[in-house]
C-alpha cells in the first residue's frame, strides 16, 4: 500500500453507540488531515432491534467511493457483526467485546468465523469503561481506544473530538467519555504491545485549508441557507428528515421558517405558493413521498411556477427499503407526473456537488419557472465527506428571476412566447402586472383555453424553455486521455464515484478506457453524450437500480447499444464489480 | 442431527497431524483447530536460521489457510482455550465464546521452562519457542552487541550459531544440571564447552546468579558469584514444560503433562492428548515418557486421530531410545534431528 487507503467499519445493534462511534472516527481522521468518506447503514426501525453499521473509508488521497474491502472492523454486537465478515480483506484486524455479559455460542461468535488471517483483538470493552468512568454506556469509546491504540491513530485526536462531541452535555459527560477512550487506549496498548498496527502513523494535526466533516443532507440544508431559502415545507420521510431537522434550527435565526405540514401534498403545495409570491422556498422527500407530489409538481410545470424539490432515492417501489440506497427514482424525477409536464432534474455525484446544486437549483427554478428536482440517493445524502468549507458565490446566489419591462405594465402577457420560451414572470403585488396562474391549459394570457392550436402551442412553448436550460446546467464531464476508447463508462448520482474508481483504476493499469459523469438528467446533453458513445467500442452503463433508468433515458443515443450493469441491492456500487465487468467487455472485445 | 465435532487444541506439528489425519480419514466430521498462536504452524527448527536471516517467513510457515480451507478444517488462530468440561463437553475461550465438541485431542505443545531459582528475572530474558519470540530477538539484536545465554538444551546451540553469523558476541553460561533433554554428563559438558569456545563463543562456569540490573533500554548488568558482565540480551534455555495450566481443575489426569495410554487416551472419554503436552505411558517400562521433537509430534497426532475414530493403534517407542532427564523419562526425535 503507497499511501494510506483503510476502510474501518464499526458494527453494532441499534442502541450499541454504533453510529456515534463511526462519526467520532470520521471526525479524528478528518482532524489528522486526512480524507475521509464514512456512511451509515442502519435499520428502518427506531430503537433496539436490527444491525447498525458504519463504514469509513479513510486515506491520504480524495476518496471516490467506499472500498470493497474492510481493513479494520470493531464489533460491538458479535451476532451482528458476523455479516461483515465476507467483506473483511486478508491481514484484516477485528476489535470484539472478549467479555460479553453472557456466554456466546460458537454459531454466534465472530471470532469463530473469521479466517485465521484476521487478527483478532479481545477487548472487554463494557469493564474497562465502567472501571474507567463507572458506567458501561461509554464502551463504543473504550472500542475507539483499542482501535487507535491497535491501528496507531495519536489519541489527542480523538480526546480533540471526543470533547467536541459532548462538550454540549457537560463536563462530566466529556470526562467520563475521555476516560472511557483512554481505558480501551491503554489497554490495548499494553495487552497487544507485540502486534499494533501501523495503519494511520501518518495523521498528526490537519494543516492546510479548514475542512468541515458534511454529509449530503447537510449540505443541501447548508446550501438552501446559503442560497437565502426563506421557508421550507415538508413533511419527515428517510433520508431526507435531517435536512428538516436541520433547518429547522437554522432557519429561524435568519428569519425564515420551516413548516412541518401534513403531507407531501401539502408540502409541494405550500412550496408552490410561497415561490409563486416571490419567495425561495423548497421541500425535501423521498420516492413514496414524491409521487404524493407530482400532480402538483406539474401544476408548477403548466403554471410556470419555480419550485426546488429535493427527492432523496431509498429502496422502492413503494415503502420498499427505507434506509436503503438506491436509484430508482430517475424515471419518476423525470417523468411522474400527468401529461408532458417537461422539468429540470439534476443529480450532484457527491457532498460537494449536493452542496452547488442546491445552490444551483433555486436560480434554475427562477429562471425558467420550473420545478427543479434535485435527485439524490441514501448513500448520497447520509454519507460524510470532510472537504473544504464550501461557499457560494454572489453570481450564484443571485435571484435568477425575469422580471416584465416597465414598458409592458398594463398590457402585461404572463406566458407570452419568447424564442426561449422564458416568459417574463411577475410578482403578485406588482401594479399594473396581473395575471391569471392556473394548472388548467391556458393562453398566452392566462386564460383557460383547450382548443387544439392553442395546446399545441404551449406544450411547445413550455418544452422550449426546458430545453433551453441545458445552457446553464452542468455539462457533462469526462475523464479520460480523449480520443476513441475501448470502454467508456457513464455514470451519474452516488454511483459515480464508484465509476470513476474503477476506471481510474483501469487506467492506471493500462486499458484504454474512460468515464463520463452526467449530471444533468433532465434536459440532458445529447449532443455531448452521443459524441462520447460515438467514440467509445463499448459504453457501459452501471446504475442501482433493477431496469437501469439512465440507460433506458440516453441509450437511444447509440442505437440503444450500451452495456447495462444494474445492481438491486440497496448497497453502494462496488468499484470492483464495475473493473471487472470494463474487464470482461474487453475480453470480449479482444 | 449435528454433525460430530471434533476439537483440536494447539496448531503445532501433533495438532495439525491429527486434523488433516481425522480428515483423510472421515470426511463428514467437523473438525476445528484452536491455536493460541496468532501464527500459522511454523517450522520451531528454523527459528534461529529466521533470526540469522537465512530463512524467510516462506520457509518457517508451513501451515497454509487454503490447504486447511481445502480440507474443510476450520482454524481459529490467536484463541485461547481456558476452561474444559469434560462432562458437558464444552470448551470455554477467553472471549466467553462456548465450544462444544464430541471428541477432543488436547495438543497445545509446551512452553519455554524457566527453573524456580530464575523466575524471579523471567521477564528479563528472552525464549525462542515461537515466531513472535524471534520477531522480539530480531528488534533487539538490532541495537546490542552482547548476548549472554543461561542454561542449556539444543535450541541454545542453534541461536548461537545464528547469533555468531550475526556477528555478535556471545556469553554461554552453561548450566551444570542438564542439558535438555539428554543427560548432561561432565564429559558431554566438556564436549559442548570446548566446541563452543572454537567457535568463539565465551563459556562461563555454571554459577547462580544473584543479580539484574536494567542499565539501560539496551544493557543490562548481570552479578553472579563468580563475575559481573554487561549483556545487551539475556536469553534463558532450560527445555520445556507443557502447556496444560487451562486444565487444572477439569478432571484430567495431569502429572508433568496431560497422563495418557500408549494409546494417547486419557482419563476421560473420547479424549486424547498428543504432542509435548502428553506424558505417554510406556507398559514395558511402566512409566511415562514425553516426547519432543518434530517427527515425534506428528507421530503422536496421527496416531490420537486414528484412536479418535476409533482405531487401536499404540504408540511404538523402544525402551531402550527412551533418555532419563530431571527424573523425567524423555524420547526427542529433536536430538536426533539436529
Amino acid at each position: 500500500m503507497a499511501g494510506v487507503d483503510v476502510t474501518v467499519e464499526v458494527c453494532g445493534m441499534a442502541g450499541d453507540g454504533t453510529i456515534a462511534a463511526g462519526g467520532l472516527i470520521n471526525e479524528a481522521m478528518s482532524a489528522g488531515g486526512l480524507s475521509v468518506l464514512g456512511f451509515d447503514s442502519y435499520p428502518a426501525e427506531i430503537r433496539g432491534f436490527g444491525r447498525c453499521v458504519t463504514r469509513s473509508r479513510i486515506g491520504d488521497e480524495e476518496i471516490l467511493a467506499l472500498g470493497d474491502e474492510t481493513h479494520v472492523l470493531i464489533s460491538l454486537n458479535d451476532e451482528q457483526s458476523i455479516s461483515r465478515v465476507p467483506v473483511l480483506a486478508k491481514d484484516s484486524a477485528v476489535l470484539f467485546d472478549s467479555n460479553p455479559p453472557i456466554y456466546v455460542q460458537e454459531e454466534k461468535s465472530l471470532a469463530a468465523e473469521v479466517d485465521p488471517e484476521t487478527m483478532l483483538f479481545g477487548m472487554p470493552f463494557g469493564d474497562l469503561a465502567t472501571s474507567a468512568a463507572g458506567t458501561a454506556r461509554g464502551r463504543n469509546l473504550a472500542a475507539l481506544g483499542g482501535f487507535a491504540a491497535v491501528c496507531g491513530v495519536p489519541p489527542d485526536l480523538f480526546h480533540l473530538v471526543i470533547t467536541a462531541k459532548f462538550k454540549s452535555k457537560g463536563e462530566k459527560v466529556v470526562d467520563a467519555n475521555l476516560k472511557s477512550f483512554d481505558a480501551g487506549y491503554a489497554y490495548a496498548k499494553e495487552r497487544f504491545a507485540d502486534c499494533l498496527k501501523t495503519m494511520f502513523s501518518g495523521p498528526g494535526r490537519a494543516e492546510g485549508p479548514e475542512k468541515v466533516m458534511l454529509s449530503g443532507n447537510l449540505a443541501i440544508g447548508k446550501a438552501a441557507l446559503d442560497a437565502g431559502l426563506r421557508l421550507y415545507y415538508g413533511y419527515p420521510i428517510t433520508p431526507a428528515t435531517p435536512i428538516m431537522e436541520y433547518l429547522a434550527k437554522q432557519l429561524p435565526e435568519r428569519g425564515g421558517a420551516v413548516v412541518q405540514m401534513e403531507d407531501e401534498i401539502a408540502s409541494i403545495g405550500a412550496v408552490l405558493g410561497a415561490s409563486f409570491a416571490g419567495a425561495r422556498s423548497m421541500t425535501a422527500t423521498s420516492g413514496p413521498g414524491f409521487a404524493l407530489m407530482t400532480e402538483l409538481i406539474t401544476h408548477g410545470v403548466m403554471a410556470e411556477i419555480p419550485a426546488v424539490i429535493l427527492n432523496a432515492q431509498r429502496g422502492g417501489p413503494s415503502t420498499g427499503l427505507p434506509t436503503k440506497t438506491e436509484q430508482s427514482d430517475l424515471h419518476a424525477a423525470v417523468f411522474g407526473g400527468p401529461g408532458d409536464s417537461g422539468r429540470i432534474v439534476i443529480a450532484p455525484t457527491n457532498v460537494a456537488e449536493c452542496y452547488l446544486f442546491t445552490v444551483k437549483s433555486f436560480q434554475l427554478a427562477e429562471k425558467y419557472q420550473t420545478p427543479v428536482v434535485v435527485l439524490t440517493d441514501f448513500f448520497l445524502d447520509n454519507r460524510v465527506e470532510n472537504l473544504p468549507v464550501p461557499e457560494a458565490s454572489e453570481q450564484d446566489i443571485a435571484f435568477g428571476n425575469v422580471f416584465p419591462d416597465d414598458s409592458v405594465k398594463g398590457s402585461y402577457i404572463r406566458y407570452l412566447d419568447t424564442e426561449t420560451g422564458i416568459s417574463p414572470r411577475a410578482l403578485p403585488g406588482m401594479e399594473g402586472f396581473a395575471f391569471s396562474a392556473t394548472g388548467l391549459e391556458h393562453t398566452e394570457r392566462g386564460t383557460p383555453d383547450y382548443s387544439p392550436d392553442n395546446h399545441m402551442k404551449m406544450s411547445d412553448k413550455r418544452h422550449r424553455k426546458i430545453r433551453s436550460a441545458l445552457r446553464d446546467l452542468p455539462m457533462p464531464e469526462e475523464f479520460s486521455r480523449g480520443g476513441d476508447l475501448d470502454v467508456g463508462v457513464i455514470g451519474w448520482g452516488s454511483t459515480f464515484g464508484s465509476v470513476l474508481e474503477a476506471v481510474n483504476t483501469a487506467r492506471s493499469r493500462g486499458l484504454n478506457v474512460g468515464a463520463l459523469k452526467i449530471t444533468s438528467i433532465f434536459p440532458y446533453h445529447a449532443d455531448m453524450i452521443g459524441e462520447f458513445m460515438g467514440r467509445c467500442a463499448r459504453v457501459l452503463i452501471p446504475e442501482l437500480n433493477y431496469s437501469g433508468q439512465l440507460a433506458n433515458l440516453i441509450s437511444h443515443l447509440r442505437g440503444n447499444d450500451v452495456v447495462r450493469l444494474n445492481l438491486a441491492t440497496g448497497t453502494p456500487f462496488p468499484p470492483s464489480l464495475i473493473l471487472s465487468k470494463i474487464e470482461e467487455l474487453l475480453k470480449a472485445g479482444a | 442431527m449435528d454433525r460430530a465435532h471434533c476439537v483440536i487444541i494447539g496448531n503445532g506439528p501433533a495438532a495439525n497431524s491429527a486434523a488433516f489425519t481425522l480428515r483423510d480419514n472421515d470426511p463428514d466430521l467437523r473438525i476445528t483447530v484452536i491455536g493460541e498462536e496468532r501464527d500459522h504452524e511454523y517450522r520451531p527448527d528454523l527459528l534461529p536460521d529466521y533470526i540469522a536471516g537465512k530463512a524467510t517467513e516462506e520457509d518457517l510457515f508451513i501451515g497454509k489457510s487454503e490447504s486447511y480451507k481445502g480440507h474443510d478444517i476450520k482454524l481459529r488462530l490467536g484463541q485461547r482455550v481456558v476452561h474444559a468440561d469434560f462432562q458437558q463437553r464444552e470448551l470455554l475461550l477467553e472471549h466467553n465464546e462456548v465450544v462444544r465438541f464430541t471428541g477432543l485431542i488436547i495438543a497445545c505443545g509446551a512452553k519455554p521452562r524457566i527453573p524456580e531459582p530464575l523466575a524471579v528475572f523471567e521477564d528479563l530474558m528472552l525464549t525462542l519457542k515461537t515466531p513472535a519470540d524471534a520477531r522480539l530477538w530480531i528488534e533487539r539484536l538490532a541495537r546490542v552487541d552482547t548476548i549472554l545465554i543461561v542454561g542449556g538444551d539444543l535450541t541454545s546451540l542453534s541461536l548461537t550459531k545464528a547469533l555468531l553469523h550475526l556477528g555478535k558476541r556471545v556469553v554461554f553460561m552453561l548450566d551444570c544440571g542438564s542439558f535438555w533433554p539428554v543427560p548432561f554428563s561432565p564429559e558431554l559438558r566438556e564436549q559442548v564447552a570446548r566446541k563452543l569456545t572454537e567457535h568463539g563463543v565465551e563459556v562461563t562456569e555454571c554459577t547462580k546468579i544473584r543479580r539484574i540490573s536494567r542499565i539501560s533500554d539496551h544493557s543490562f548488568e548481570v552479578a553472579t558469584d563468580r563475575r559481573t558482565m554487561v549483556v545487551g540480551i539475556l536469553g534463558a534455555f532450560f527445555g520445556l514444560v507443557p502447556n496444560v495450566k487451562f486444565l487444572a481443575g477439569s478432571g484430567l489426569d495431569i502429572e508433568r503433562g496431560i497422563l495418557v495410554d500408549e494409546y494417547l487416551k486419557t482419563s476421560r472419554e473420547n479424549v486424547y492428548a498428543a504432542g509435548d503436552c502428553a506424558q505417554v505411558y510406556h507398559p514395558e517400562i511402566r512409566d511415562y515418557w514425553v516426547s519432543i521433537g518434530y517427527t515425534n509430534a506428528v507421530e503422536l497426532g496421527k496416531a490420537a486421530a486414528l484412536n479418535l475414530l476409533g482405531d487401536m493403534v499404540a504408540v511404538n517407542v523402544k525402551r531402550e531410545s527412551i533418555l532419563e532427564v530431571d527424573g523425567i523419562n524423555v524420547n526427542s526425535s529433536w536430538w536426533m534431528e539436529f
